[in-house]
């Protein structure tokens, strides 16, 4: 016999109210209060959103965030800052820990989440796909962002998934490795990404896209989903919760010295011009996200994107990046003429080497 | 992870350890860090938080934060007692953890409250058990982290 699991199902709720909310019911999984749960969520107004550890000022535009109404909250998941519009559904797996057919190994419990998002578009008629670590893409373009946190015995892994998509406005209101570049790779950055709109020609009505990834987490996870409120004690728990989660403290949480410096390198390889736009870490010594172009020929082309998934939050002490980019190499047939790993392993260091380069993105943040 | 169960874990003598994988060294003082199974599981670590030096804690208790591959667990407390240091320098280099998890990645010393709590940690063969148990998928309480 399935277990049943609660299929539950907010709405729009500010940023604060959601953020909330999953505090409140990994709480309740956790007491056992509640069943295992797979939330849907939405977000109005728009907001932007930092990954727990990360630090607002270094991640987010707040003066184009304000002049625009856009929220700005925190996660109480991993990760990396986002921007959320009514055009997006957030999808949450609240689940005990020893739940029978959630994997024990994070590999392995990511893996099984985000096949069930491919399931569900699947559904929807969208070859999808899961692209290691934690992301879901259609023909090499990201489409759902996943990352997740756990308390006591229980979990919570979520995710996104981009239905309708302003990505001026994303670009906009967060600090992406972006400044300073020429319109045509700020077009390859836009092309980066996907939705749904994109991929069928039209966004199917909110419930059937629901109905799809609910019917891809049942028939992946084995279980029943048998739609639900929130309860009593929910809602007593959320009373408490959220003035948190509305406080500048909150938000402005992080005790964790980092930095956000925006570099651009070019490189002249054989094959071609390979230009590297990095947001790095000194400090910390990471490359926090890395954005490839170039004139060179990449096949296959989602190649190059691959690359940028591999370097994202990995270590840029030299000989780590040398053995990051070689490993992407060996473990992927990559065929980029006259231009050879080493070429990519020059660029990104002349990239970590550069001063910061961008006025626009506050040059040398750090958030002491 | 492939090759997993073939894979032979640097866990030192003279430690006890608990079931989330942290390695504790006792003497008068307790220091605590992650082991080198702990690290690999979790994975390149990208933030690592600590409470505050002086806090006090239960056993169980959350005595920090961890964050790989946009997941953030939780440190708990392997015993009770007051946080007397936490590494600074791990917390400002996480990946201290995951090249040196029994050196320079330890996470924080602190000051036991009740020593009998030690008697639920476990020696290094129970530990190496502990490891193969879940390696091997016969673990039914396991903890993700």
């Amino acid at each position: 016999m399935k277990q049943i699991w609660r299929l539950l199902d907010t709405g729009e709720l500010p940023a604060a109210d959601n953020m909330a909310l999953e505090r409140v019911i990994l709480t309740a999984r956790s007491c056992n209060l509640i069943p295992n749960t797979l939330h849907f969520l939405q977000f109005s107004p728009h907001c932007a959103l930092v990954g727990y550890h990360q630090a607002v000022e270094l991640e987010i535009e707040e003066d184009y965030c304000r002049e625009h109404g856009i929220d700005i909250n925190r996660r109480i998941s991993g990760g990396g800052s986002i921007y959320m519009d009514e055009g997006q559904l957030g999808w949450e797996i609240f689940a005990l820990k020893n739940t029978p057919g959630i994997p024990k190994r994070l590999d392995d419990m990511y893996r099984l989440m985000c096949e069930s998002v491919v399931n569900g578009l699947s559904r929807l008629g969208i070859d999808a796909r899961y692209r290691p670590l934690n992301d879901i893409e259609v023909g090499g373009r990201k489409i759902s962002g996943t990352g997740g946190t756990e308390m006591g015995n229980a979990l919570l892994y979520h995710g996104t998934l981009l239905t309708d998509f302003n990505v001026d406005t994303m670009i906009a209101c967060l600090k992406l490795p972006l400044k300073k570049l020429e319109d045509k790779q700020i077009r390859s950055f836009k092309e980066r990404v996907t939705c749904l709109k994109e991929v069928l020609g039209y966004v199917p009505p909110l419930p059937d896209i629901k109905k799809a990834m609910a019917r891809g987490f049942a028939e992946v996870l084995n279980v029943e989903l048998m739609p639900g409120a929130l309860t009593g004690e929910e809602e007593t728990l959320m009373t408490g919760e959220l003035p948190k989660f509305r406080s500048a403290e909150w938000i402005r949480l992080p005790r964790v010295l980092q930095e956000s410096n925006l570099t651009v390198a070019d490189y002249k390889a054989p094959g071609g011009l390979i230009r590297v736009s990095l947001l790095i870490d000194h400090l910390r010594q990471r490359i926090k996200s890395a954005f490839i172009t170039g004139d060179f020929f990449a096949y296959p082309e989602r190649s190059i994107l691959d690359l940028e998934a591999a370097l994202k939050n990995s270590s840029s002490r030299p000989d780590d990046v040398r053995e990051t980019v070689r490993r992407f190499f060996a473990g992927n047939d990559v065929q980029i003429p006259g231009v050879a790993p080493d070429d990519f392993y020059q660029a990104l260091s002349l990239a970590i080497a550069a001063q910061s380069s961008n006025e626009n993105n506050g040059g040398n943040n750090a958030n002491r | 992870m492939q090759g997993e169960k073939n894979k032979e874990w640097n866990i030192p003598r003279g430690l006890l350890f608990d079931s989330s994988d942290c390695w504790l060294k006792i003497t008068e003082e307790t220091v605590v860090g992650l082991t080198d199974y702990g690290q690999s599981n979790i994975g390149d670590i990208i933030y690592l938080d600590f409470v505050p030096a002086g806090t006090v804690v239960r056993r169980g208790d959350r005595c920090g934060s961890i964050e790989s591959g946009k997941w953030v667990g939780s440190l708990l407390a392997p015993i009770s007692g007051i946080i007397v240091e936490t590494n600074s320098e791990a917390k400002a280099d996480p990946h201290k953890v995951n090249t040196d998890p029994f050196g320079d990645g330890w996470l924080y010393r602190m000051e036991p409250a009740d020593r009998k709590e030690i008697t639920h940690l476990m020696n290094l063969d129970a530990y190496k058990a502990w490891i193969q148990e879940r390696i091997s998928g016969k673990a039914k309480d396991a903890e993700i982290l």
